[in-house]
């Protein structure tokens, strides 16, 4: 259902960014990247906000022709991305929020590997199957 | 209405359209120049009243959308300025009548209008007409500006007039509909007298006021008026002029609220106009004056605090969070109207732009992606560019940079779309380099050096990519190569094996034609392109300065100071001065380099590339003296490993060089890399001090060269070492060249030798030298050669055999020819006897046998071979080495002045081959005392035919492997000569070490008088023999003069060897006498006298009391006699018989003699020749 996952350190470079149709995937490059300029916007919206009360999903950031868009921010502001085929009316809200929570928690069995360096790009099988499990779920 | 203007904002919509035109022939130069000083009078404030008016100047204007003038009242073009050029009166009429063509154009709209003529000069200038002004030339043209203003007075008029007849126009007349274009022929037909209709006619007329009264500066009014047109026109559903009603009430509240614009550009011409909002507020009283329908707007006054003026204000004005609101409603409107998508696409960006100033960056970007859904007619390439440009502009002025750097990227692709006949590659370009800072990419490689790469490589490269790409189809391959370049650099850890392959090959084809440099290209727009060294191809891992090769290391003469003693602190160690050091330790290398020289500095690199990298030309980079670089080219295998690479150059000045780098030529591509700039480079410090130049000595010898290298352990380095095979006791020259090869003259040389420890003890001088003769030839200029001799001379231990034979001996073998006894017992038989065991002789032997067994048992076996033919199974014995290093220290020029020197080393390895042995040494008594014969068994161990001589003596001929016993007849010795060692040095030696030195010290007397020497004819070499080692304490002790001198004088005549004669019957007086020579007092001493006969045949008779009588005692009393004493005792003897009579002189055992050693009291036995009285 996913057809591209990301995720973005809080440098804003990619740590991991996969997609289906993988002859486009400069494309998606391109979708995420500036999808960035929304994620960044929003939190520093959000920033006023108490951290505890902080939603860290940052729904839709923005709709495009085939896609949508959406974000979902850590609170150690690594950002998480997915590009949702926009014909998938099925896919509701919340469940655009379970995945990103379930991205959250493969994300932080990454980190807890003692032989990740944070800020080095994700190369964990385990969490690229959970991703391949997100874009394959439904479609 | 097709063409969208995009620089459009709110403000544009209290401004009046005035289109410049150029007619005829005007040169681009002149007519920019005119418009450039009529748009300067964009701004103008009424005479009389306060009203400011606003004008907007365009030199082209799409004649369609001024049909929309109706619509919204800023799109009418009300005044047109014609530009034209006439020179002769002639050509007047018809430019004229061009003028007037061209006010048909716009003819429907315009208020008023100009024409600007320049050049005519005559009669018809004198003509006062107020719409032609007349201009000799382009640059006497002052009262241009003024022109403009009367023209805009005018229209002001005319525009007041119109609003004036349109506000008041409300008397129950019919008010004519207004209406777009596209609208015309839906109302054929309509029913014109109903309510309805009347309605939308009133609403439209109200909003056309509204935007009369904003153009003309009264603010509140239109606001009034559109609020009136809103409620109007909602009532009917007319949603495009509602639409078109809402946007002017939001432009005429954002004209409220932000006095300072909203459009990017043009916002500084409003500046200088209203700044505060205060004084906006104060403009817009007077018009509000006439405002009737509401009086509380009035006293509208944004300082005033009035609260109904307040209220009035409030109510018509939108606050920002309305403005939006509203524009979002009339954009939904205008979106009904297929048509009315260049209105909406501008209200979209109109909107944004409020936004903006709100930074309120996500609605605006709401709303901008509704502007990319406008779908306009089919757009031409260039309005394509025109609209991504402008949404890049847009998105980055909401703070989008990204969004926005996609954009204008889009529009630079679009420049060289493939449906462009001709793409602007130039332009693609440029617009790309725009979209740089989006990418968060800089072209400076230096951003790159921090850590690891971070960005968005996969857009990056592709961004890098398209940059290589435009400036290549530019023309301009120096851009080219240096964005390859830099994609290379600092996208290396993402490129692919293969995309690698395709950039580096892509890379060498551009460089083929411009090499790329390491200056910085600045391109046309300001731009420029730092040099992008290629510090990962290869990547260095380490550097390190290379100190110079021991020969060539010049070292400082040491001055009484240390050179490690800092000067600048008083104290002999400080922790703050120990932290400094370690400081310093990165920068500074405690060793120097010397001018003139080449030095080298070793790099660890590796490739990372997946094929082979070809590095040339890579040379050093260092300042702060002049330096030579040698560059050098290598060629790194695919994916190596750590690889040593050794760069050179030579210093050709003196003082402190600081390393900073190397360059390189990779792909064609020059590179300066700074050792600042490496990440993870390993350096042990890059400033060495260059000291001044040194002369070069180098050493050639006759002697060949030694495959040997000397032991590693000896610490020095050796440069060149030479071997020589000598026998032992053989000396040979060598005859050193000296060649001074460097450039400075070589002034001093100092020459010492140090012989590495050996096993073997070694007899007298191994090197000698006389340098007095090499000195005379310096100084030694650059070229020259000098010659030097060193006397080499291999004497090793002639002794040996003692342990062979005691082998042999022991396993039963007897040798013929090798006497097999002691030498002591032959001569000391007597003492033996009263000795049995004699320490001194078994201790030594001992030692000996201790210290050398390893060597003689090889030597055992190398001997008995000679004995033994038959023995096959004996190893070849290894010969004696001797290794020595001549060390000349030499200096001059320059350096030499500073107090450096250098060292150069000369290996010597020496072979010594065994020649002869003394197997074994003993000494007989001579007939006198003070001489005896020493007896010494020659072997010769070379295969060779020798002859050995000592001074005196014949020549004895040795063959091969043959063993002789020679004789040579000494004088004893007296020691006492030999210098005892200094005091101090007794002192702390061990008795041992004291003795064993006393002992060489004699062995060095007797060998210097006894001068043996041998010859190998056949080889015609010569040498010398040495017994030194051979001696032993016994023989030594043989030779020498007892320090207790006894003589014994018969008949007053001192007797030794020859007979005394005397006569039978008289008495004959005997007097023994004693010398002591000793340092102690020795004594009392009792002598016998026991005369005897000797028959000849071994028979000795004692018994010759009848033949002799003593005249008193025949026992001799001698006192103590204290050093250097002398002592006599007499007595007389009388000889009854002839005949040859011997006296044995002997000693009373007593307790003081036995402390002595035995052969302290050799006496001389007196022959005494009785003869016959008669005769």
């Amino acid at each position: 259902m996913a057809v591209c996952v990301a995720v973005i350190a809080k440098e804003n470079y990619p740590l991991y960014i996969r997609s289906v149709p993988t002859e486009s995937e400069l494309k998606f490059h391109y979708m995420v990247h500036t999808s960035l300029d929304v994620v960044d916007e929003k939190i520093s919206a959000m920033g006023k906000a108490l951290v505890d009360q902080r939603e860290l999903y940052l729904g839709l950031l923005y709709p495009t022709e085939d896609y949508k868009v959406y974000g979902y921010v850590t609170n150690s502001k690594v950002k998480f991305v997915m590009v949702v085929d926009s014909s998938n009316t099925a896919l509701r809200d919340n469940e655009i929020r379970s995945m990103f929570r379930k991205l959250h928690n493969s994300y932080t069995d990454v980190m807890c590997n003692p032989f990740y360096n944070p800020g080095d790009r994700i190369q964990s099988r385990a969490f690229d199957s959970m991703v391949t499990t997100m874009m394959i779920q439904v479609c | 209405m097709s063409v969208p203007d995009y620089m459009q904002c709110a403000e544009d919509h209290q401004t009046l359209l005035v289109v410049v035109q150029p007619v005829g022939i005007v040169s681009e130069e002149n007519f920019f120049r005119i418009y450039k000083r009529i748009c300067s009078v964009s701004h103008i404030s009424v005479h009389d009243s306060q009203r400011a008016l606003y004008i907007r100047y365009r030199h082209h204007y799409p004649p369609e959308n001024n049909e929309w003038g109706d619509f919204q009242t800023h799109r009418k073009v009300v005044g047109l300025i014609t530009i034209t050029d006439c020179s002769s009166s002639k050509d007047w009429p018809q430019t004229f009548e061009k003028f007037h063509v061209q006010k048909e154009i716009y003819g429907s709209t315009l208020y008023d209008s100009r024409l600007f003529v320049f050049g005519l000069q005559g009669d018809i200038t004198e003509q006062p007409r107020t719409d032609v002004a007349f201009y000799p030339n382009y640059d006497d043209c002052d009262s241009v500006e003024k022109r403009i203003e009367d023209f805009i007075e005018s229209l002001f008029i005319v525009l007041e007039s119109k609003r004036l007849d349109r506000a008041t126009d409300k008397s129950g007349d019919k008010i004519p509909l207004l209406c777009v274009p596209f609208e015309k022929k839906d109302f054929v037909g309509l029913d014109t007298d109903s309510r309805h209709y009347k309605k939308r006619c009133q609403g439209r007329m109200r909003k056309h006021v509204g935007d009369l009264c904003l153009q003309a500066g009264m603010l509140q009014d239109s606001l009034v008026h559109y609020h009136m047109s809103v409620e109007l026109l909602r009532s009917v559903n007319d949603f495009l002029w509602l639409g078109a009603a809402l946007e002017g009430l939001c432009s005429a509240s954002v004209i409220y609220h932000y006095p300072g614009g909203t459009g990017g550009q043009s916002g500084g011409r409003r500046v200088q106009g209203s700044t505060l909002p205060a004084e906006a507020a104060n403009r817009h009283r007077p018009g509000a004056q006439e405002v009737l329908i509401d009086p509380g707007a009035l006293t509208t006054n944004g300082i005033n605090p009035d609260t109904s003026a307040e209220i009035g204000r409030a109510k018509n004005c939108l606050s920002p969070e309305d403005i939006i609101d509203k524009y979002k409603e009339a954009i939904s409107y205008y979106s009904k109207y297929k048509n009315a998508g260049v209105i909406e696409l501008e209200a979209c960006v109109k909107a944004v732009r409020v936004l903006a100033i709100q930074k309120r960056s996500m609605e605006a970007s709401e709303f901008l992606q509704n502007a990319v859904y406008i779908n306009l007619r089919q757009l031409s390439e260039e309005e394509k560019i025109q609209r991504y440009s402008i949404l890049s502009e847009l998105y980055e002025l909401i703070g989008f940079h990204r969004k926005s750097a996609f954009f204008k990227r889009v529009a630079a692709m679009q420049c060289v779309a493939p449906s462009i006949s001709e793409p602007g590659w130039r332009a693609c370009y440029k617009l790309l380099l725009e979209t740089l800072p989006g990418y968060s990419l800089s072209l400076d490689p230096k951003d790159f050096n921090k850590g690891t790469h971070r960005g968005w490589a996969a857009v990056q490269m592709r961004l890098l990519h398209e940059l290589v790409y435009a400036s290549r189809r530019m023309g301009n391959p120096a851009l080219s190569v240096r964005h390859l370049s830099f994609l290379l650099q600092t996208m290396l850890d993402f490129l692919s094996d293969q995309e690698k392959k395709d950039v580096t090959q892509s890379l060498e084809s551009y460089t083929s034609k411009c090499p790329g440099t390491m200056e910085v290209i600045t391109l046309p727009d300001g731009l420029t392109l730092p040099p992008v060294p290629f510090t990962k191809l290869p990547i260095v891992r380490c550097v390190k300065l290379l100190n110079l090769p021991t020969s060539l290391r010049p070292q400082k003469i040491k001055s009484l100071l240390g050179q490690n003693v800092s000067t600048k602190s008083p104290f002999i160690y400080s922790p703050i001065i120990a932290h400094n050091r370690g400081e310093e330790r990165n920068k500074k290398i405690d060793f120097q380099w010397v001018q003139g020289d080449v030095c080298e500095v070793q790099l660890m690199v590796y490739n990372p590339m997946p094929f082979e990298l070809r590095v040339e030309n890579m040379g050093l980079l260092t300042s702060g003296v002049e330096f030579e670089s040698l560059p050098a080219a290598l060629s790194l295998p695919a994916e190596s490993g750590l690889y040593p690479v050794t760069l050179v150059g030579v210093p050709q000045t003196t003082g402190t060089i600081t390393v900073n780098g190397y360059h390189t030529t990779v792909f064609g591509v020059f590179s300066d890399c700074l050792l600042d700039n490496l990440p993870g480079v390993k350096t042990s410090g890059s400033t060495v001090e260059v000291i001044p130049a040194l002369p070069r000595l180098q050493i050639s010898t006759s002697l060949p060269r030694s495959a040997h290298s000397l032991q590693p352990s000896s610490g020095d380095e050796i440069s060149t070492s030479v071997s020589v095979q000598l026998y032992n006791g053989e000396t040979q020259q060598l005859v050193i060249k000296l060649e001074n090869i460097g450039m400075e003259p070589l002034e001093k040389l100092e020459v010492t030798s140090k012989i590495l420890t050996t096993k073997e003890k070694l007899y007298g001088d191994f090197l000698s030298w006389k340098l007095e003769e090499t000195l005379a030839q310096f100084p030694l200029q650059p070229g020259k050669v000098a010659t030097f001799t060193v006397n080499i001379k291999a004497k090793l231990d002639f002794s040996c055999q003692e342990n062979l034979l005691q082998d042999l001996s022991d396993d039963g073998i007897s040798v013929s020819g090798f006497p097999l006894c002691s030498p002591f017992r032959q001569v000391v038989r007597p003492r033996v006897e009263s000795k049995p065991a004699n320490p001194p002789e078994g201790s030594r032997t001992g030692d000996l046998s201790h210290v050398k067994v390893r060597q003689r048992w090889k030597e055992t076996h190398r001997h008995l071979r000679y004995f033994f033919p038959s023995c096959e199974a004996a190893p070849a014995g290894g010969d004696q080495t001797l290794e020595a290093i001549l060390n000349f220290k030499y200096s001059g020029g320059p350096g030499h002045v500073e107090g450096y020197y250098r060292n150069l080393s000369l290996g010597l390895h020496v072979e010594v081959e065994p020649s002869v042995f003394f197997t074994r040494v003993s000494t007989l008594p001579a007939t006198s005392t003070r001489q005896c014969h020493l007896l010494l068994d020659v072997f010769n161990s070379t295969e060779h035919e020798l002859t050995i001589s000592a001074r005196n003596n014949e020549e004895l001929i040795l063959h091969a492997g043959a063993c002789q016993r020679m004789a040579i007849q000494v004088d004893k010795f007296s020691f006492e000569s030999v210098p005892e060692p200094p005091g101090e040095k007794a002192q702390f030696a061990n008795p041992k070490q004291l003795e064993e030195e006393r002992q060489e010290a004699r062995g060095l007397e007797i060998n210097s008088k006894l001068d043996l020497h041998k010859t190998h004819p056949s080889l015609k070499r010569t040498g010398e023999a040495s017994v030194e080692g051979v001696l032993n304490q016994l023989v030594l002790e043989h030779l020498q003069l007892a320090p207790l001198q006894w003589d014994v004088l018969v008949d007053g005549q001192p007797c030794d060897c020859e007979a005394a004669a005397c006569q039978v019957g008289d008495p004959v007086s005997l007097e023994v006498r004693l010398t002591n020579r000793s340092p102690r007092s020795v004594g009392p001493f009792a002598l016998t006298v026991v005369p005897f006969q000797d028959h000849q045949n071994g028979v000795h008779n004692y018994d010759l009391h009848h033949a002799i009588s003593f005249v008193g005692s025949s026992t001799f009393y001698l006192d103590a006699v204290q050093p250097a004493g002398q002592s006599t005792c007499l007595g007389a003897l009388l000889f009854l018989y002839t005949g040859d009579f011997f006296l044995h002189i002997r000693f009373h055992e007593n307790s003081s003699s036995k402390e002595l050693p035995p052969s302290w009291f050799c006496l001389p036995s007196v022959h005494v020749r009785a003869l016959d009285a008669q005769a």
